[in-house]
Order: structure tokens, then C-alpha cells, then sequence
């Protein structure tokens, strides 16, 4: 195979996740869009007008059509904030998180909710992910989605440049060694916000109890304040069963707790 | 032979064995034991239950004899073999610590095992106050003696008061109480406080007090609390943990002449052992109202102070240029929860510059050094200040107003010296670190793009599927590569791809020669088709490809014949052709060239 067509087929590739993006994106475009604008700006004069609950109702409806980004988490967040509901302000606060990341705004309001709280740091990552997300933490899921498969093509690219220019074999198993390591420490930051995406919750109500067993009548294992970090284990009709930070396990009501990705809201 | 023996005597050992335990199981002997019958208060005693003939009885579980605290200490196993005959026997031993003086008669002590029931004998244990000590000697120093361990050692917790106001501070008394009894590893005490907030412990106290006609010795634990939330409330009770030194008498009998001698004291704590013995103390708890403060006649500045306080405010010097500092002293003397003081605020507005006040607490005053700078030359007083506390002692708010205090501003006559100085401050000023406020950031203005809730590219299957791309790629790439490779490295291989394609190219070519009716020129191409193909098929030089070499490569590859006769027939009449220019009929042309056609494709398709 000659050069052009080798260029070719990799503009090809390109072309391809371009066209996801744009497939991704353009939906928002539709009928839709004004309607969503307007509920977006009367949440926002609403929260001017410290009408809070008002603007949250705005805000919720478009979460209502199946949307959401992380702006939208924010000024949620912050409505909550206002209102006093701490719990739900830091639980919007930690979804805007997964969505922006890298905002600095967003930065600054989570961490004063959680000092008001009196929490800590609260993670569930081990040695081996901290040290990953310090490199790509501030990077969202999608980001580094892309990222990791930008890496993979590069890595095959590499490997068609080591068939072509048989010479400079011992530069491309450097490069390729180089590309190996970023894709390791880069999937691995991305496998935690992933398990962090669909298992992690935060409780709500004021104080929760955390009991042994699903029943109302079981004893009591640990209490849970607002604003804390979980990670949901398991569930049933009415319970969650939970695992805290430092590895205690019990289960709490549904109600005490807001899922991160909760496509039943 | 010898296997037989050793295999009896092997049976022989097991029957044994087995008869010997059945008929120890049958003569097991439970008897319990002291090893003294007169013990005095203080002193311990070693029990123990000892059963004769087993060694495989579980451990006795001694529940709780009158007038004596338990301790299992381990057992002690022993075995004999006398005249053939063996006997074993296992004793346990606990330690009996007498609570109290009087007769007391322990056991009988029943256990069950494997069905079978034992019981002990009786023991009878005379608890003294004191032993060896005369009537004399217990009436010594005018101290009566006690008869319970419970009046010799013990645990109180004492509160000057039992109604408190929120956030009052009260002194908690713990005292440990001991009477000539040795204890030593003593904790520093516990107590429930549920409700209250609990200070650290100073260093204990020791000293001696007679309670009752007794002389104890006292360990003094203090410290203090406040109530957190108004309520009733159970304070303690307060719990100690130590080790009582208990002595081991052994039972020596003399009737030598030293025996005087030998039954001295100091001989005997010389013998005697000392054990000590862990013990539990707790005391007795105490209920505890926290009120609220009274909501009537609550000054404005009240900053929740508690306490009986005074207060005192001082300004120097009080004549002074224009930016030069005055220091305002305040001090709140008295007992409370000093905690609770602050500094009095003053009505200063901008004719000073304040800055944050030193503050200096002990145990019994809190004093606050406050640097103001005069800013205008008009400023003639400092204002009054008033500190308000809740007197905990008559339950009212009171009031101590101090000021105003005159003072007399210069007007510098330099006035552009003084900014120039007020210049230099800002060096000063900087490293006083700047307080800053703090809320959340304001709302986002602009909604931004919106996508799908819960639906992230990891998930997306297209962008998945578009993944395997490079893949393939990659594999066709490396499969490319390869033929590549084999094609310019592998003459042979090269040869057998090629020899059809231009055998294809080959045949188009003689057809038109036929359709022209070329006859010479078209049995030229087509001798020259099959050389060639031939010879890139079988790997051989084209050009000297001739049908007796043909015959020779086909004959073991089970070609069938009629291939072989149109292959031979062709090379016969291009020879014939191309030697003697006979006349042709394009009918046989036609015939020689689906022959060859014929045969390259069955070559091809077999694979030969």
C-alpha cells in the first residue's frame, strides 16, 4: 500500500468520529431548542429575584426533556445552595463535576459547600487511580473518551509506520512504549469516573441512618450527614445498599440519597 | 514374621489405651481445694478444682461465690505411673478475692460431664480483717477497721451543684478512695457526659482524709464541664480502671525456735508473693439539670459570657499626635467559662483605625490589648464600653459599663510627614494577612450545549464500532506487507502469481491474431502463452519448455489425460505450424485455443 492511501484511510478515521460528534450535538438544534432557552434565562432571572424554588422547577424541566450539561448542574447547584438545601446542592454540584470538571467556578462552590458541611476530602479511588486522575482528572469522561481512542489510532499508525520504514524500528518502539504508558494511566483515570458515574450518590436528607439490614426495625450501623459521598452497591424496592469511603458497608432509604446518573429523574 | 509381631503389638497398645481411659473415666475424683482456710481482707486465696483420673475435663465455669471476686488463672495437669499403675489428674486454679469479712462456706460445686454429674466437697473460709494483726493493732491510730472490700476502695464522683446554666462551667470532682490496700496502674477515670463538654484532666491529687473515723488515702482527679443543650441529664457514672496488689500468703507452719522470726512481717512479705489483681471501679452517677438562659432582660451586649466576672478597661496614654497608637486594656477577672468572654465592641466609627486585639487567657482572667490609631484631631474620647455576662450565682444578666475614656489628639504640625509615615505602614500592613469574604459564585449566564442525559461516547456503539477500524486496517496493512515481501523475495512464488495473468493477457492477445486469421503469427503467441506459462507454473526456463519436459513434471500429479493430450496436441501443431506452413483451417485454430484455455484453467483451479 502506497502513501497517499495510507492518508487517506486515516482521514477517513478522523472523518468518522467527527461525524459522531456532530450527530452527538445536533440534536439540541431541533424544535426544541427555543423552549429550552427560555426556561434556561427564566431560571436564571428567577434566581435573581431569589425566587429559588421557582428557578429550580425551570431548571429541572429541562432535565425533564432528557437533557442536561454541566452549567445546567451549576446554577441548580447554586439554587439549592440558597434555598439551604445543602445536600442536593452539593449532589448537583458533583454532576456538573462529571461534566465539567476542569470549570473553576463550579471548583470554588463545591469545595465551600463541602466546608460549611464540615466534610473532608471524601474519594473512593485507590493509590493507583489518585495518581492517574491527578494527570487526567480535570479532563470529562467524553474528553478523555476521545482522547484514549486518539492514542489508539496513533498506536496503529505507528505500528503501519514500523511495516513501512523498516529502519526506525527502535524510535517506534519507543514511541509505541510512550503511547502504551499514556493509555494505561489515561484508562484508568477514565475507568474510575466511569465507576464513579453510575455508583456514586450523595445523601440528601440531613442525617441518615445506615442500618445492617433493609428493614426499618434493624439496628442502626453508622450515621451519614448531608453532602456525603456513597457508593451504591446494590438495591431493592426501598433500600440502597451503600459503601462509604473508608469501606463501611450498609443500607440506607432511597430517599436519603440522589444518585449521580439518575436517568429516572 | 516380624510385621505379625509388631502388628500385635500395635493392637495390643490400643487396647490398652482404650481399656485404661474407660476405666479412668469410670474413677474420676472432682475435690475442690485452698490453699489456706483463714484469709485476711485484702489478701487472696488460690481455689482449686482438681478432678483426679481424666485430664480431658473442659474448663469449670465459676459463676460468682458470695463474699469473693473470681479470677481463672490456668490449669495444671499432672500424670504418674506408680508400680505400672498410671493415674492423671488436671486442677484448675482461680484466685478467690474476699469482699467482704465473715465465714463463708463455698461449694458444693457440681459439674456435669458426658452425662455423668460430679460434685465437690465443701470448703469452709474464714475472711478476717486482718490477719496476724492483734486486737491491738487493728484499733491502731484510731482507725476502725472495715468489713468489705467495697468500704476499703472506692470511686466517687462529686459536682459542686446539680442545676446548671447552659454553657456554666462547674468543676468535676473524681476521688478514688483507698485503705491500706496497695493498688497501683491507676487509669485516669472515665465518665458518660452525654450533653456536656468535658475539659482535660489536671494532674491528680493525692492526699489522705479521714471519712467516718477511716483514714483513706485520696487520689484527686479534677476537671470541668459545661452543658452543650439544656435538658435533664445523667452525669457519670465515672469508671476507673487499676491494679490491686494483692499478697499470695503462703502457709508455713514453724515450731522452731526461730519461729518467732520467721512469722514477722517483714519475713513474711519477704516470702509472701504479690499478685496483682485488676479491678473495675465505678461509682455512683449523678443527675444534672442544664437550664437555658433566661430570655427576659438580655442586654444587647451580651456575647455569652457565664460566670461571676468583673470587668476592667484602661486606655494609654491619653494624649497623643494624630497616627500615633493608643492601647485600650480591658480585662474580665472572676470565675466562668471563659470561652465564652469577648471583647466588649466599641462604637468607634471612623475616627479610629482598629486593629485585632491580643488576647491573653488564664485560668481566672482574660485580657485583651486593642491598638486603635486617632485618625482626625477632633476625636476627644474613646467611647464607653459595656460588658454583659449571665451571674450564674443569682441567675441574672448584669451589666459592667467602663468610660468614656478622654483623650487628647495633636494635631501634627507636619501634616505632609504624617502621610509620608502613613506611606511607610503599608509594609506593615501587608503582612497582616487581609480577611476575605466567602460565598458561592454566581450563576452561569449562558445554558451552553446541551446533550442527552446519560449518554456518554463510551457508551455510543457507532463511536465503538468505528474503533475496529484501525484494526482492520492494521491487519490488511500487515497482510499487504507480507505478500509484498514473499513477492520480491520468493522467484518461485512470484512466477506461479503472475503465470496466469499473463497467460490471461497472453490468450486475449492470440485472439485477436485469430480473429485477424494470422494463423502463423497466432501459433507463435500461442506457443509462446503455453512456454511461458509453463515454465512460470513449474519454476523452469521458459524457453526451454518442450512436451517431453511437460510429460516429465505432469506425469505424478495425476492430471488427467485428456489435459495431457490437449497440452501435447497444441505443442505438436504450433510445431508443425511454425516448421511446415501448412494450410489452416481457423476451425482447428479455434480448437487449439479453447485447449489451451481448457488446460490452464484446470491447472489453475486444481492447484497443480
Amino acid at each position: 500500500m502506497n502513501k497517499p492511501s495510507l492518508v487517506k484511510l486515516s482521514g477517513f478515521c478522523f472523518i468518522c468520529l467527527a461525524v459522531v460528534f456532530i450527530l452527538r450535538s445536533s440534536f439540541a438544534q431541533g424544535t426544541g431548542a427555543t423552549e429550552i432557552s427560555q426556561l434556561f434565562y427564566q431560571g436564571n432571572s428567577d434566581y435573581k429575584e431569589a425566587k429559588f424554588d421557582s428557578a429550580i422547577d425551570n431548571y429541572t424541566k429541562i432535565f425533564n426533556l432528557g437533557l442536561e450539561n454541566g452549567n445546567l448542574y451549576y446554577n441548580l447547584g447554586n439554587s439549592y445552595f440558597k434555598k439551604g438545601d445543602l445536600g442536593r446542592a452539593v449532589l448537583n454540584y458533583e454532576r456538573a463535576l462529571i461534566l465539567i470538571p476542569n470549570d473553576s467556578d463550579l471548583k470554588s462552590n463545591h469545595e465551600y459547600v463541602l466546608s460549611l458541611l464540615n466534610l473532608g476530602p471524601q474519594s473512593f479511588e485507590n493509590l493507583l487511580q489518585k495518581a492517574a486522575n491527578k494527570l487526567f482528572g480535570e479532563l470529562s469522561i467524553n474528553f478523555l473518551t476521545v482522547f484514549l481512542s486518539f492514542i489508539y489510532i496513533l498506536a496503529f499508525l505507528v505500528l503501519i509506520g514500523g511495516l513501512l520504514f523498516a529502519g526506525a524500528k527502535r524510535g517506534i518502539k519507543f514511541f509505541l512504549l510512550v503511547l502504551m504508558v499514556v493509555f494505561t494511566i489515561s484508562a484508568i483515570s477514565l475507568n474510575s469516573k466511569i465507576t464513579y458515574l453510575n455508583k456514586g450518590a450523595v445523601v440528601i436528607s440531613k442525617e441518615a441512618d445506615v442500618k445492617f439490614e433493609p428493614l426499618e426495625a434493624a439496628t442502626t450501623y453508622f450515621k451519614l450527614t448531608e453532602g456525603s459521598k456513597v457508593e451504591v452497591l446494590d438495591k431493592t424496592e426501598n433500600w440502597y445498599k451503600i459503601k462509604r469511603p473508608d469501606g463501611k458497608i450498609g443500607w440506607i432509604k432511597r430517599g436519603e440519597l440522589g444518585l449521580i446518573l439518575d436517568l429516572a429523574r | 514374621m516380624v510385621m505379625k509381631i509388631i502388628r500385635i503389638v500395635k493392637i495390643f497398645i490400643i487396647l490398652t489405651l482404650l481399656l485404661s481411659t474407660h476405666v479412668l473415666a469410670k474413677e474420676i475424683n472432682f475435690e475442690a481445694t485452698v490453699d489456706r482456710n483463714k484469709v485476711g481482707l485484702g489478701q487472696s486465696l488460690q481455689l482449686n478444682l482438681t478432678f483426679e483420673g481424666s485430664q480431658n475435663m473442659p474448663i469449670l465455669e465459676l459463676s460468682t461465690i458470695e463474699g469473693f471476686q473470681v479470677r481463672y488463672l490456668g490449669p495444671s495437669t499432672r500424670m504418674s505411673i506408680i508400680n505400672g499403675q498410671t493415674s492423671s489428674s488436671v486442677t484448675y486454679v482461680y484466685t478467690l478475692l474476699p469482699t467482704k469479712v465473715g465465714a463463708f462456706r463455698i461449694g458444693p460445686f457440681r459439674f456435669e460431664h458426658n452425662g455423668n454429674t460430679y460434685n465437690s466437697n465443701t470448703i469452709n473460709i474464714e475472711v478476717l480483717e486482718s490477719i496476724g494483726q492483734t486486737d491491738n493493732q487493728a484499733t491502731q491510730e484510731g482507725s476502725l477497721q472495715t468489713k468489705d472490700l467495697n468500704e476499703r476502695i472506692f470511686l466517687t464522683l462529686q459536682l459542686n451543684k446539680n442545676k446548671v446554666y447552659l454553657n456554666e462551667l462547674i468543676p468535676v470532682t473524681i476521688k478514688l478512695f483507698v485503705n491500706k490496700l496497695g493498688v497501683r496502674d491507676i487509669q485516669f477515670p472515665q465518665f458518660n457526659h452525654d450533653g456536656f463538654s468535658v475539659g482535660e484532666y489536671g494532674a491528680p491529687r493525692q492526699y489522705q482524709e479521714v471519712v467516718g473515723g477511716i483514714n483513706y488515702e485520696i487520689i484527686e482527679f479534677a476537671t470541668t464541664i459545661f452543658g452543650i443543650k439544656p435538658g435533664e441529664f445523667n452525669l457519670g457514672p465515672a469508671t476507673i480502671q487499676c491494679n490491686l496488689i494483692v499478697r499470695k500468703q503462703t502457709n508455713r507452719q514453724s515450731s522452731s525456735a526461730f519461729g518467732d522470726f520467721f512469722n514477722s512481717d517483714v519475713f513474711d512479705n519477704f516470702f509472701s508473693g504479690y499478685q496483682a489483681y485488676p479491678m473495675n471501679l465505678k461509682s455512683a452517677d449523678i443527675p444534672i439539670t442544664v437550664l437555658p438562659l433566661p430570655a427576659a432582660n438580655k442586654p444587647e451586649s451580651f456575647s455569652g459570657a457565664l460566670g461571676v466576672f468583673d470587668f476592667q478597661a484602661s486606655v494609654s496614654p491619653w494624649e497623643v499626635k494624630v497616627g500615633d497608637p493608643v492601647t485600650l486594656k480591658a480585662a474580665v477577672t472572676g470565675q466562668g467559662n471563659f470561652n465564652t468572654v469577648n471583647l466588649p465592641e466599641v462604637n468607634l466609627g471612623d475616627d479610629f483605625k482598629v486593629y485585632e486585639p491580643q488576647i491573653k487567657q488564664d485560668k481566672d482572667a482574660k485580657t485583651f490589648d486593642e491598638v486603635l490609631i486617632p485618625l482626625k484631631a477632633s476625636v476627644k474620647e474613646i467611647p464607653k464600653m459595656s460588658f454583659s455576662f449571665f451571674n450564674t450565682l443569682n441567675g441574672q444578666f448584669e451589666t459592667i459599663t467602663k468610660g468614656p475614656f478622654p483623650i487628647k489628639i495633636i494635631k501634627s504640625e507636619k501634616e505632609e510627614e504624617l502621610k509620608i509615615t502613613e506611606g511607610k505602614q503599608p509594609a506593615h500592613q501587608l503582612i497582616k494577612e487581609e480577611k476575605l469574604g466567602r460565598d458561592i459564585i454566581y450563576i452561569k449566564a449562558n445554558l451552553g450545549e446541551l446533550g442527552r442525559k446519560g449518554e456518554y461516547l463510551y457508551k455510543n456503539k457507532i463511536f465503538l464500532g468505528f474503533q475496529v477500524i484501525p484494526l482492520l486496517f492494521y491487519l490488511l496493512m500487515v497482510v499487504m506487507h507480507a505478500r509484498n515481501r514473499k513477492l520480491k523475495t520468493d522467484l518461485r512464488y512470484a512466477r506461479q502469481l503472475l503465470a496466469p495473468r499473463k497467460a490471461k493477457a497472453g490468450i486475449l492477445r492470440a485472439r485477436g491474431l485469430l480473429e485477424k486469421g494470422n494463423s502463423v503469427e497466432f501459433y507463435d503467441t500461442l506457443f509462446d502463452v503455453l512456454q511461458e506459462y509453463l515454465g512460470n507454473k513449474f519454476h523452469l526456463p521458459s524457453k526451454g519448455i518442450t512436451i517431453s519436459i511437460i510429460d516429465e513434471q505432469l506425469k505424478n500429479k495425476n492430471i488427467p489425460e485428456e489435459i495431457l493430450v490437449k497440452l501435447r496436441g497444441i505443442f505438436s501443431e504450433c510445431d508443425m505450424v511454425r516448421y511446415a506452413a501448412s494450410q489452416l483451417v481457423k476451425e482447428n485454430m479455434q480448437n487449439s485455443l479453447k485447449g489451451l484455455e481448457e488446460a490452464i484453467d484446470y491447472l489453475q483451479r486444481n492447484r497443480v
